[in-house]
């Protein structure tokens, strides 16, 4: 079927090749201060080089299968198709393909993608201006043609805008029969493209809109029109069986690391170099993610890297050269790695180091001598110690609280808590895991306030004996004073999360965020003895 | 919580204003604590018999004086603010303009392309929105709304749009749309309500502003609500291709506060760059050095009080902010109740007028009347008052710019190491200057001892002598400078003291000898090169000297600035006619700056007849009566409960008290009528029992809005929890 279909399709496209002209001169237009009025062909890809399915093919290494497979399904022109449902994860070039597809085929379609199209009217009349060949623009206030926010009006304005514009495309194809005109599409067909499908579930609406959009094929019951669905997880993820037909799905599979070779290779001024590089990286970078974005913005810095003891970037290696390279890239590839996997999110110190302003190491005075403070950050002096209370509260069981914050301090504690941790190990062990697993525990504004009196004021004692009659003396009951606020502000940095939602109702419950060694940054900071407080299972 | 305390005070205050529209002026200041405000009233009072001339516009000149003092402090500390972020924000820019130019280079779409729906098909790195990570490096915020609307306002001078966006946009509640519809207000000057990015590049593309990015600010995204924040950021990577956006996201914590927010896909999208902003603790040197002591704007603090700013700054909030407004508020308060405070107004206008005309009739007036008003601890005999007071306030003025010459020259010596705020606390006590001063010298805190230098050697030893002093730091800072550092300490001395011609001359000599030092090393270094081939030995001791030399220098301005301090460093306290400018009244501020709402509610339920001065209440001391008001009533019995109040116990004493006066008449006829039970009496009864219940009702749920007891849970459905407890 494949093979009877690709000459057919090759035909069509090279009829589709002297349209170039034409539509170069629409992309001059374009240019222009005044844009034209939108026209059929803005429902066309739009491109200024003619598609062969040869270029289609050899410029997406890898995926021969998946468009021998779509073109299949789309079929010859002016032939119904039942909708489509194309998936596979991110960055495996769907949407690329689908549009490279339709540019080949010079057929009309209409794209959303429910990323931008946020709310189901959006997406209505993101659809609806394309197919009414509408332009938001200042003249009409950035209004769309039609408002639209219920499925039932969009439908009945969809078949409208849909009859009258395979109307004007039918009239078209007459044309073109009789007269050869230029630049046209291909058919009369219309295909509506719904991108990022699977944002649609998190809708408010997701259990009609999804249904809906599946069922519009069936709703319409119009033969000229095509739905293809683009979505980054399995048909299995949406509810299926809701008495539609379900769309024939098609799959893009994570590319091989031999395809990714391939991809790579594409558009590259210095084939070996670039080869060379590959064969260091490739590798390593396979094992973590195949996601095409991920990898090109990790090869492309370190390419940089790379290249940076050449002189001249057109130079062929050789093995001794690669050699030296190699071991001059080799200590990046692991900190680069890492970042992948850890996600980068400040690459900055490297990006930013020239213009990134000087920083100077903050140390704070405090009672006189110095303390090389590594929060990085300004705190209150209450701020610091509700933290690390809430940090306390979360970590220790609410049941200890009254040994560990007793007048003798944590000292004695200790001992009790030794004898039965050595009877029962392995319940320990998995008691452990437990709270690893379960994370920072929930504790009721109380405790914390319990907690945070019972350190400021060991503090505070502790800071009068070391005081030598400086005359500045922290005010001990001041820090009391205003705790909420400052335990708002902490919530509002998200150091603290709070559960719950009404303020009235005395149930919320908090959880600390932060991990230990920040909160030991803060202790330090203030010479508060952490451990001494602290319960490890 | 400052709800519930506004809920419970209109009444409080409404009450107890004293009816003077003066006070008006003040009223911002007073929020919680208008009643207690008893103290300067009396003195107000006191003083009233002694006014002469001048008696009625005597507030309206100290409020002028407010007003020029204040606003120059004011303008000052602003300046200062906007000059500290200059220089971060010339990096944002030029990094913005990089940033522009890596976008562009991708190749700018034409209209119908970025008009499009459907995506560009480019490299996968096009893809990357171009982030600045602005460190604020104060967990608080509010420094920083000011901040990025004036790096709003600078970039958009260089010719950017840029839309302010802060966390309220990204709220859940309104979703994506919210942000995407205010962006949309900012750039387009339209409000719509289905807005999407589509109208963005439309709007774009037709205005022709090819040559310009659009900038995105969100000004604290800690608080933004993740879920939000991430959609809106893969949105714009969407589109950054077809449109040119930049995002530039405070960050108030660490580096660490986006990967915690945002998920990896997210993060995968953003190619960020960090910018630091100056620390809250540099500001707020700047601020001080602004406000306090580079102009002589005559208003100063006392010593507690600076120390109450300071631990206040430290431990409770620590923003410049709050700290202006702590200094507002403490110059308010000066004006308000100081009554020779209008001469520092006079005295702060001589820089710029002169003493001139009507001026001067006025002036002398004043003079007349500061006699009279004067610090009781200086001579009064108003003859010579009359002709030396003038040139008394100058001299005071003089040693008040010395003093703060002083506090900035040691500011310099510690400069990076100690912070301005401490040596300024430091050198503000009163008590360290005349526990020595005063045993030897027993005239110098009486009288005018101006002009009589006390004992120097003495004197020296209070702020010098202290260990771990900042004032001693700083000096011992001095002696191990390295010799480049030293000529440029020097330098700043040098335009520091301009004012003061004995230190002046004595950093010009000091300046002098290090040139002469530093010509002379050069030149035997030179020498030493030569003779360092022949004779090593030699060539090590002549390091030695030099290092002695070096030393000796380091020693000389040690000692210099020990001079300087023994001499001038004088607290303002201990000047006479320091009431002009000096606020000390801490009790005040402490008053105004932390509330302390909830012991404040708590006692105000106590002490309410403090507050409503009725006849009826105050006799009864902690007795419940029934003319009290329902709250109070209910209060007063929940401190006989524990942790838990049962609610029907709690009911029934309620009614006892309030039924109490209006049946104690009727109680005998009526427990005799009971037995009968007529309709009507049932009736009536219901109604009283209704409207207790009401009451009652009504008096649990502002007890529980005031955030003192909760509500029942389903455990236990009959008994409410106290939440706060002692006072």
């Amino acid at each position: 079927m494949g093979k009877e279909e690709s000459p057919q399709v090759t035909r069509r496209t090279t009829r589709s090749s002297s349209s170039a002209a034409n539509l170069d001169n629409v992309a001059e237009k374009t240019k222009a201060k005044d844009p034209p009025p939108p026209t059929l062909n803005d429902l066309l890809f739009g491109e200024e080089k003619p598609i062969t399915l040869d270029d289609l093919l050899s410029s997406f290494p890898g995926r021969r299968v998946q468009i021998l497979e779509l073109l299949r399904i789309l079929g010859p022109v002016n032939c119904p198709m039942l909708p489509v449902f194309i998936y596979g994860g991110t960055s495996t070039g769907k949407t690329s393909i689908i549009l490279r597809i339709f540019a080949h085929l010079n057929r009309p379609f209409v794209y959303s993608s429910c990323l931008t199209c946020y709310s189901p009217r959006i997406l209505f009349e993101s659809v609806l201006d394309q197919l009414l060949l509408h332009r938001k623009s200042a003249a009409n206030g950035y209004s769309s043609a039609k408002r639209c926010e219920r499925p039932s009006d969009f439908v009945n304005f969809l078949r409208e805008a849909l009859t009258s514009i395979l109307c004007n495309l039918q009239g078209n194809s007459g044309n073109l029969r009789s007269k050869k005109l230029e630049g046209q599409a291909n058919g009369h067909m219309i295909y509506l493209i719904f991108d990022n499908l699977e944002l649609v579930r998190e809708w408010i609406k997701s259990n009609t809109m999804l249904p809906f959009l599946f069922n519009l094929y069936d709703i319409l019951k119009m033969p000229e029109v095509g739905v293809i669905f683009i979505s980054n997880t399995s048909p299995d993820t949406y509810y299926s069986c809701m008495g539609y037909v379900e769309p024939t799905p098609v799959y893009f599979p994570d590319y091989t690391e031999d395809n990714l070779r391939q991809i790579f290779m594409r558009n590259q001024s210095n084939k070996k170099l670039y080869s060379s590089f590959l064969d260091i990286v490739l590798k390593p970078f396979c094992r973590v993610t195949r996601r095409l974005d991920e990898l090109s913005t990790a090869f492309s810095l370190l390419y940089k890297k790379y290249c940076e003891p050449l002189s001249d970037q057109g130079i062929v290696p050789n093995e001794d050269m690669k050699r030296r390279l190699f071991s001059q890239l080799q200590p990046h590839i692991a900190s680069s790695l890492n970042e992948i996997f850890r996600v980068i999110s400040l690459p900055s110190a490297e990006v930013g180091a020239t213009k990134k302003p000087k920083r100077k190491d903050t140390t704070r005075k405090s009672g006189g001598c110095e303390v090389p403070d590594q929060l990085d950050f300004h705190m209150s002096t209450s701020a610091k110690y509700l933290l690390i209370s809430a940090f306390l509260a979360s970590r220790n069981p609410a049941t200890l609280d009254a040994s560990l914050f007793d007048s003798t301090g944590g000292s004695d504690s200790r001992k009790r808590k030794r004898k039965p941790s050595e009877k029962s190990k392995e319940h320990k062990e998995t008691a452990e895991q437990e709270s690893l697993m379960k994370g920072p525990g929930t504790f009721p504004l109380e405790r914390l306030l319990a907690i945070f009196q019972c350190i400021t004021s060991v503090a505070a004692d502790e800071e009068e004996q070391e005081n030598d009659g400086l005359g500045i003396q922290a005010g001990d009951n001041s820090l009391m004073s205003d705790v909420l606020l400052q335990l708002s502000s902490l919530c509002n940095a998200s150091l603290i999360v709070k559960g719950g939602s009404c303020p009235l109702d005395g149930s919320t419950r908090y959880r600390s965020t932060v991990c230990e060694d920040m909160t030991l940054q803060v202790a330090r900071s203030l010479k508060f003895p952490l451990s001494k407080y602290l319960y490890r299972g | 919580m400052e709800m519930a305390v506004n809920s419970v005070s209109p009444s409080e205050f409404d009450s107890s204003t004293p009816p003077e529209s003066s006070e008006k002026n003040l009223q911002p200041f007073f929020i919680l604590h208008k009643a207690s405000s008893r103290s300067s009233h009396r003195r107000r009072i006191h003083l009233s018999p002694s006014k002469s001339v001048i008696k009625t516009d005597d507030l309206l000149l100290r409020m002028e004086a407010f007003q020029s003092v204040w606003s120059e402090i004011h303008s000052a500390s602003k300046d200062v603010l906007r000059d500290i972020n200059t220089s971060a924000f010339n990096d944002i820019y030029h990094w913005v303009r990089q940033s522009f130019h890596a976008i562009t280079s991708y190749g700018m779409p034409g209209f119908g392309q970025a008009t499009r729906s459907f995506p560009l098909l480019t490299h996968a790195t096009s893809k990357q929105l171009f982030t600045g990570l602005v460190l604020t490096k104060n967990m608080e915020f509010v420094d920083d709304l000011l901040t990025f609307e004036e790096l709003g306002l600078c970039l958009k001078s260089h010719g950017c749009h840029v839309a302010n966006l802060s966390s309220t946009d990204f709220s859940a509640k309104n979703g994506i749309g919210g942000c995407l519809r205010s962006l949309l207000r900012q750039f387009l000057m339209v409000s719509l309500d289905a807005a999407d990015m589509s109208i963005l590049a439309s709007w774009y593309r037709e205005q022709g502003n090819y040559n310009s990015p659009l900038i995105v600010i969100v000004d604290d995204m800690e608080r933004c609500c993740p879920s939000i924040l991430s959609v809106f950021i893969l949105t714009l990577s969407e589109w950054v291709v077809k449109i040119p956006i930049i995002l530039i996201m405070g960050v108030a914590t660490t580096l660490d506060a986006p990967r915690n927010i945002l998920p990896s896909n997210v993060l995968q999208q953003l190619c960020p760059c960090k910018f630091v902003l100056g620390s809250p603790a540099e500001r707020m040197d700047a601020v001080l050095e602004a406000a306090l002591l580079r102009q002589c704007s005559m208003f100063c603090i006392g010593h507690k009080v600076a120390v109450f700013l300071r631990n206040y700054f430290l431990n409770q909030d620590g923003t410049v902010t709050s700290f202006i407004r702590a200094l507002k508020i403490a110059c308010a308060q000066h004006f308000y109740m100081e009554p020779l405070s209008f001469m520092a107004g006079a005295l702060f206008e001589e820089d710029n007028q002169g003493f001139q005309g009507e001026r001067n009739v006025l002036l002398e007036g004043m003079l007349k009347y500061a006699s009279e008003l004067s610090s009781p601890d200086s001579d009064t005999r108003a003859e010579q008052i009359d002709t030396t007071l003038t040139c008394r306030l100058r001299e005071l003025k003089r040693l008040q710019k010395c003093w703060s010459s002083i506090v900035l020259c040691l500011y310099e010596a510690g400069k990076h190491k100690i912070r301005l705020l401490d040596i300024f606390c430091e050198a503000l006590d009163p008590e360290a200057y005349n526990s020595v001063a005063s045993d030897n010298h027993t005239g110098l805190g009486k009288g005018f001892g101006i002009s009589t230098p006390s004992d120097p050697s003495m004197r020296q030893q209070c702020f010098t002598m202290r260990k771990g002093g900042f004032i001693c730091q700083a000096i011992q800072k001095v002696r191990l400078l390295p010799e480049a550092s030293l000529s440029q300490l020097l330098k700043s001395w040098e335009n520091l003291t301009v004012d003061i011609y004995e230190i002046h001359d004595k950093v010009k000599e000091l300046q002098s000898m290090v040139k002469l030092e530093e010509g002379r090393i050069s030149k035997e270094d030179l020498t030493d090169i030569c003779i360092l081939c022949s004779n090593d030995r030699r060539h090590a001791s002549w390091r030695r000297l030099n290092i002695e030399s070096s030393k000796r220098i380091n020693e000389k301005a040690a000692s210099l600035i020990d001079c300087m301090v023994r001499d001038f460093l004088r607290p303002i306290e201990c000047l006479p006619f320091h009431e002009i400018g000096c606020f000390r009244n801490v009790e005040k501020l402490q008053l105004a700056l932390i509330g302390d709402p909830r012991r404040r509610v708590q006692l105000d339920l106590l002490e309410f007849h403090k507050i409503l001065w009725c006849s009826c209440c105050s006799r009864s001391c902690n007795i419940p009566l029934p003319s009290m008001p329902d709250t109070s009533i209910m209060y007063t019995l929940a401190q006989e409960h524990g942790d838990l109040i049962n609610l029907p116990e709690w009911f029934q004493s309620f009614k006892t008290i309030i039924s109490h006066i209006s049946t104690k008449g009727k109680r005998k006829t009526k427990q005799s009528m009971l037995p009968k039970k007529t309709k009507y009496i049932n009736e009536s009864e219901d109604k009283s029992e209704a409207s207790i219940q009401a009451r009652f009702c009504r008096a649990v749920t502002e007890l529980q809005i005031t955030g003192l007891i909760r509500m029942p849970t389903k455990r236990r459905p009959d008994c409410v929890q106290r939440v706060a407890f002692g006072l």
